[in-house]
């Protein structure tokens, strides 16, 4: 009875090995990498548009599609004897803590050769923490804070443009609207939900209105959980600004835009980002989300453009019945960044891929993104071409108006009075 | 004043035989994660305990401690490269003065009254860390990954040290948890729960025992702070200062078994590694079901086990003798 007993702990103990090395036989050919997003929590949603973006970019990869992208024609990654790609997901909840242990747990337990994510951008700073210690290379394309570059890691990369780069940008337009379309603007008022992300914004807009020559007349920092902004809205309106620039996540987007109509706030116009152009955004404030310029670093109408733009969005739209938003795009390009270091360095070994990384230069056309390619820096390891550009909501979609020679419409300004709009 | 038996510290050192060996079994850098932010949280139950299990003043507060002694650390190191040894004793200090200064004005509140104050009081000093830009305001502050050592506080190719260090705060709170229930304090602390005026006609100081209890609460719960800020090396009044962590506090103690000395510690050793699991096991496809289990064992053990799982434990072994 014992002997059978331990023959057949034993006989279990083969199967169990057995098992083990078949799938490491199978997963010989598949490159696992890790992905770090707020599944869950108050940011699930935004962390969902994101997984769905890197899902469909690594189908992409593995499968076969006639798209300019690159590894898009063939399966899997030609230099690695058609590897394909798998993503593990990790969840985050959008707390720093959970960013490390993640990391940690995904790089050691699941093997994974590369990190990407993790949007909110303290969760991205532990989580690449963790990587640079293990030395596994990160790559983020949808965290924007501007320290995460400024810290010069070995093992850290950043394909989307930073909040200061974006600061820029929205300071570059006013100047544009000036000197190409003769509509001066002398003021703007900063408001900016206050975490991490608005206060950071707000830091860089500050810095660039006073390189720009524009003067500040407000600058109002409110709770992003704030249930009535009355009080804020009322401080912009005795402000008399020209520009109104709002950092929001959504639930604040909606009530600001909301607020704003009731209050009848009119400016030349508002320079908004984040939340006003999350896929929630429309839908709920519907009409009076029109004329809202956002900066955004994807839209929809690029497509007239690069046509590819408007096959991905299609296969996406297919995929999940949805249409495909900046966020999703944002972290669309990042495995497509990995999976081109990874041929070209012909391996997976961290070393070699963050030469490789190093050496990307993808460009233009290979992206669905508006900029001139993919680059990086060699010191702070942030993409040297990436750049916002702006869209303005028009009749219930989003259009980019700015850089001027790439609008796809013509931008509507001065911001038209509440009362006059139907 | 130690009224140990010897079985006890037989099973007492096999305990953190087993506690020390730990880490050099389970070598994965995750399961050392889980190990260190359980005992994090059981230290600050076992703290908490002190406030809220003995002297029943339950603080719903606790992580204003917490982010001070995460804050003052930081900051002292950031600005004034002041060591995090030095930071956790300044963090420490000021936490149990300032739980002195808002513990005397709300010496007379009771129950539900002093939760809510402990409450407003955390989100008091959320706020005015959000807002003040000498300590980072919103952007929080970013612990400089300086040279490993003892000296600096971190730690960059292992996490063993984190894991002891941890280990021995936690014993530290745990002895001091020990040294006052068992001592004339402990007993004024239960005298004060059951009653504030019996307790203080029999001549309890009660505003001043009070006092005492929230201040060595206050001083290891921000040690655990400091300790949080240089492990994880970045800290901002979203991570450090809000109302879940205190939350969590009160859990791990009352699920363990409020008013003991270890019920704070199983309490932890359960409901952290079952969070940071069913995260890391369920949690990736982002349906929330690693808390659907999560909240749900917490209802079964406050359903069952009233009186906390140490409690039940206890009462167990005392049956069976």
């Amino acid at each position: 009875m014992t002997i059978r007993r331990v023959l057949l702990v034993l006989a279990v103990f083969a199967m169990a090995l057995a098992l083990g090395a078949g799938s490491a036989l199978a997963q010989q050919k598949v490159i696992k990498i890790g992905a770090l997003y707020p599944l869950t929590g108050n940011l699930a949603a935004t962390g969902l548009d994101c997984k769905r973006g890197a899902d469909l970019a690594v189908e992409i990869i593995n499968g076969n599609f006639d798209l300019n992208l690159p590894f898009a024609k063939g399966e899997g990654i030609p230099n690695l004897g058609g590897a394909k790609i798998e993503i593990i997901y990790a969840d985050t909840k959008g707390d720093p803590k959970n960013g490390l242990a993640e990391a940690e747990r995904l790089i050691t337990q699941e093997k994974v050769v590369a990190l990407i994510g993790a949007y909110q951008s303290s969760v991205t700073k532990t989580g690449s923490q963790a990587a640079e210690r293990l030395k596994v290379p990160f790559v983020c394309s949808d965290s924007s804070s501007p320290t995460l570059t400024e810290r010069d890691f070995t093992y850290f990369f950043r394909v989307s443009p930073h909040d200061g780069t974006m600061a820029r940008n929205q300071f570059e337009f006013l100047k544009d609207l000036g000197d190409k379309q003769g509509k001066q603007i002398k003021s703007v008022a900063l408001i900016y939900e206050n975490t991490e992300f608005g206060a950071n914004v707000a830091k860089m807009q500050q810095q660039y209105a006073k390189e720009f020559g524009f003067n500040v007349v407000s600058d109002i920092a409110y709770p992003a959980n704030a249930s009535d902004v009355t009080s804020e809205v009322g401080k912009l309106i005795s402000a008399k600004p020209d520009v109104v620039m709002h950092a929001a996540y959504i639930t604040d987007a909606i009530l600001f835009t909301k607020t704003f109509k009731e209050m009848n706030l009119v400016p030349q116009g508002f320079l908004t980002m984040a939340g006003y152009i999350e896929s929630d955004y429309l839908p709920t404030v519907k009409a009076d989300g029109n004329f809202m310029t956002v900066r955004s670093t994807f839209a929809l109408d690029l497509a007239k453009k690069k046509p590819m733009v408007g096959q991905v969005a299609d296969l996406y739209m297919k995929k999940y019945g949805i249409p495909m938003g900046e966020n999703t795009a944002r972290s669309f390009t990042a495995p497509f960044v990995l999976a081109d270091a990874f041929n070209r360095a012909k391996s997976t070994d961290s070393q070699a891929v963050v030469k490789a990384l190093l050496e990307t230069n993808i460009p233009g056309d290979q992206i669905i993104n508006p900029w001139k390619g993919v680059q990086f820096d060699p010191k702070s390891h942030q993409n040297i071409h990436a750049s916002a550009m702006l869209v303005q909501i028009q009749d219930e979609a989003y259009h980019t108006v700015w850089p001027f020679e790439a609008a796809s419409r013509e931008l509507k300004w001065p911001f038209p009075a509440w009362k006059d709009r139907k | 004043m130690f009224d140990i038996s010897g079985k006890q510290i037989t099973v007492g050192g096999i305990v953190l035989a087993l506690l020390i060996l730990f880490p050099l079994v389970v070598t994965s850098p995750f399961g050392q994660h889980v190990a260190i932010i359980t005992f994090m949280f059981a230290m600050c139950g076992v703290a908490w305990n002190l406030m809220g299990g003995y002297a029943g003043m339950f603080s719903f507060g606790q992580v204003a401690f917490f982010g001070i002694g995460a804050y003052a650390s930081s900051f002292l190191l950031v600005t004034f490269n002041v060591s995090p040894w030095i930071g956790l004793m300044v963090g420490g200090v000021i936490s149990a003065m300032l739980a002195a200064s808002i513990g005397y004005p709300c010496s007379n509140l009771r129950g539900h009254y002093f939760a809510i104050a402990t409450i407003a009081f955390a989100e008091i000093i959320r706020i005015v860390f959000n807002n003040w830009k000498l300590v980072g305001a919103a952007e929080g502050i970013t612990v400089p990954m300086l040279k490993e050592s003892v000296g600096n506080f971190m730690f960059h190719s292992s996490k063993l040290p984190y894991y002891y260090i941890i280990l021995a705060f936690l014993l530290i709170a745990v002895a001091v948890c020990y040294w006052v229930s068992s001592s004339k304090m402990g007993y004024y602390f239960r005298a004060i729960k059951e009653s504030h005026d019996i307790a203080h006609v029999l001549g309890v100081d009660v505003v001043r025992y009070r006092l005492y209890s929230i201040m060595i609460s206050a001083f290891l719960t921000s040690m655990a702070g400091t300790f949080y800020a240089q492990y994880i090396l970045y800290i901002d009044p979203e991570s450090v200062m809000i109302m879940p962590i205190s939350v969590q506090i009160v859990l791990v103690a009352m699920l363990g078994g409020a008013n003991t000395v270890l019920g704070p510690v199983i309490g932890a050793a359960i409901l952290i590694p079952l969070s940071e699991y069913s995260r890391a096991w369920l949690g990736y496809k982002g349906t929330g079901v690693d808390m659907i289990v999560y909240g749900t064992l917490i209802t079964i053990i406050s359903m069952y086990q009233p009186n906390g799982v140490w409690g039940s434990i206890t009462y167990l072994l005392r049956r069976g003798k």
